[in-house]
């Protein structure tokens, strides 16, 4: 496992890449990437995620339920080799595999989503499918905090926890904004951690952004053989002051020269 | 014998001999599932009456390359669930295979929350689906057996009720094709085409008058049997009748095929009216009251002669 400085350094590359290429494509989702960098630099680096060199995959899966921030596994897929450079250079080009929403005809996108609410059910059938076959594979479901409002996430975490889904972790990335506002001015969400008790599951919360604690909280879930619901408290946006908090960041917006230099300044 | 323990009896056999097999319900049941339930506990999954999530469930299964069966009542596994078919089975091409109970008013008189008179409208829309409507219990066991052989995206149609057998029995060459015709072919005889229950209807007014009509059972609507049109591309004219609502049912596959090939012969559609059906009386009466009894289907061929 890295160093968690490297991990850092890592976080801050990913987001001044995917900002560049944002730059470019003129689209997609930054504040939602962005808040989730440091957790899917935690898994894939931080040794959660098994790569198989040979086979040239991970044997863990990554779901990115809320599928319109999946474009932050496009670089980490670049690194690792899965996803060819050139795809990568490539996108924003009308005959570019990567789309701004993911799916699974990307090398090393495992499932296609960006309807909102699907995949905490689609981890757990994996799960159950790697149970039954006696399968040693991890799930690790990133759902945003507004697919909260969703029945089929609730449907599905009754399943999960029913049927004893311990290689199944379910990721909340809380950044408490929606489209419209935050999630508490909009239609209170609050407390997520009292209705996952409820449910019985176990809830983990941890800063979303510091890497350290990330990947303790991972270890922890990996070695409590539960079902997990790790809260992990985020910022939309984080890493650029133009963006951070601003819910008109869901979506990409013009910018001009200053915050283009100030972005990227900050992202440095 | 109900078509519901016809299909799951044929899976019940597979599971002896292939474990790769997940059946999945949202609280629905058959004397053939207790069966299912009891012998292969572990291929089996109870997902609450939750049809949406059993759908991503299925999802995640077919992901990992297992053969998937869901199941329920019509009304909720067409309708309630049908985004996360579009995005699972749907947009990820994964074989998965919805046995639906209780197509149009099946459930009667439960009232139209339980009637399923749109889902054939709505599914056909959803793109990679195939969509089976069998009319006896020897067609529905050649379709799962095909369906266990060879898993795909697709909607099967029970009805509610044991339907009588059909004779002579389907072949596997009409299954193949996608529909069996029943009577000789000539210029002169109005076609009756239907599916499910309404076939039996359609094949009363056949066997009365053979010399008439020409019945043809469409096994599968979608994808929609190419060779069909050509069949009857000079015939006197065409009734389709569907136990579902106006619009996007049977009759629009058969007029949209029939265009397609540039064949244009008379087609009259028999659905069910633009309208919620909140009567009681059981489902022959309603079928009665609202234009779908063997006289309004004569009468709607006579508007043809």
């Amino acid at each position: 496992m890295k160093k968690i400085n490297d991990l850092e350094n890592l976080a801050k590359k990913y987001r001044r890449d995917l900002f560049e290429k944002l730059l470019v494509i003129k689209q997609g989702h930054p504040g939602s990437i962005f808040s989730m960098i440091e957790i899917i630099v935690a898994l894939y680096h931080g040794g959660f995620i098994n790569y198989d060199s040979k086979k040239n995959l991970f044997l863990n899966k990554v779901l990115i339920s809320k599928g319109h921030a999946t474009a932050a596994l496009y670089p980490i897929m670049r690194d690792f080799g899965i996803l060819p450079e050139k795809e990568w250079d490539n996108w924003g080009h009308k005959e570019s595999l990567l789309r701004v929403f993911g799916n699974i005809s990307i090398p090393g996108i495992d499932v296609t989503s960006g309807s909102l609410g699907h995949c905490i059910g689609i981890g757990a059938g994996m799960a159950v499918s790697y149970k039954k076959s006696g399968q040693n594979k991890k799930i690790y479901v990133i759902i945003s905090e507004g697919e909260l409002y969703e029945g089929s996430t609730w449907e599905a975490l009754l399943f999960a926890k029913h049927n004893k889904l311990d290689n199944l972790s379910v990721i909340i990335d809380i950044n408490s904004l929606i489209i419209l506002g935050k999630t508490r001015d909009c239609l209170n969400l609050d407390p997520i951690k009292d209705k996952i008790l409820g449910l019985g599951i176990n809830a983990l919360e941890v800063d979303g952004h510091n890497l350290s604690d990330l990947i303790s909280i991972f270890e922890k879930a990996n070695k409590n053989g539960e079902l997990n619901c790790i809260l992990a408290k985020t910022v939309k946006g984080k890493g650029s002051s133009v963006m951070e908090n601003k819910k008109k960041w869901h979506y990409w917006n013009p910018m001009s020269k200053e915050e283009i230099e100030k972005t990227r300044k900050e992202l440095g | 014998m109900l078509q519901r323990d016809v299909f799951i009896g044929e899976i019940n056999k597979y599971l002896e001999k292939d474990k790769n097999i997940f059946f999945l319900s949202a609280d629905f049941g058959a004397q053939a599932l207790d069966e299912l339930r009891k012998s292969f506990p572990n291929n089996f999954l109870h997902c609450g009456i939750s049809e949406q999530a059993m759908l991503d469930i299925a999802t995640g299964l077919a992901l990992e390359g297992n053969k998937v069966f869901v199941y329920a009542m019509a009304p909720f596994l067409a309708l309630r669930s049908i985004e996360q078919t579009k995005c699972g089975a749907g947009l990820m091409n994964l074989p998965i295979c919805l046995i639906s109970v209780g197509i149009g008013l099946g459930y009667a008189d439960a009232g139209p929350t339980h009637y399923t008179t749109e889902d054939f409208a709505c599914f056909r829309s959803i793109v990679g689906s195939s969509i089976y409507t069998p009319a006896d219990t020897a067609t529905t066991k050649l379709i799962a057996n095909e369906l266990l052989e060879k898993p795909k995206f697709s909607y099967i149609r029970l009805d509610r009720d044991a339907l009588p057998n059909i004779s002579p029995e389907i072949t596997k060459i009409d299954l193949n094709k996608g529909y069996r015709i029943f009577g000789k072919v000539n210029n002169d005889k109005i076609v009756l085409i239907s599916h499910g229950k309404m076939l039996h209807k359609c094949l009363e007014i056949y066997n009365n008058k053979s010399d008439r009509f020409v019945c043809v059972d469409i096994l599968r609507s979608k994808p929609f049997p190419k060779d069909l049109p050509k069949d009857f591309s000079s015939c006197r004219g065409i009734v389709v009748v569907d136990e579902q609502s106006p619009s996007g049912n049977l009759s629009s596959c058969v007029f949209e095929a029939f265009s397609e090939q540039n064949y244009f012969p008379k087609i009259i559609s028999k659905s069910l009216p633009e309208k919620y059906v909140f009567e009681n009386g059981g489902r022959e009466y309603l079928l009665n009251k609202f234009g779908l009894s063997n006289n309004d289907i004569i009468q709607a061929c006579e508007k043809i002669i």
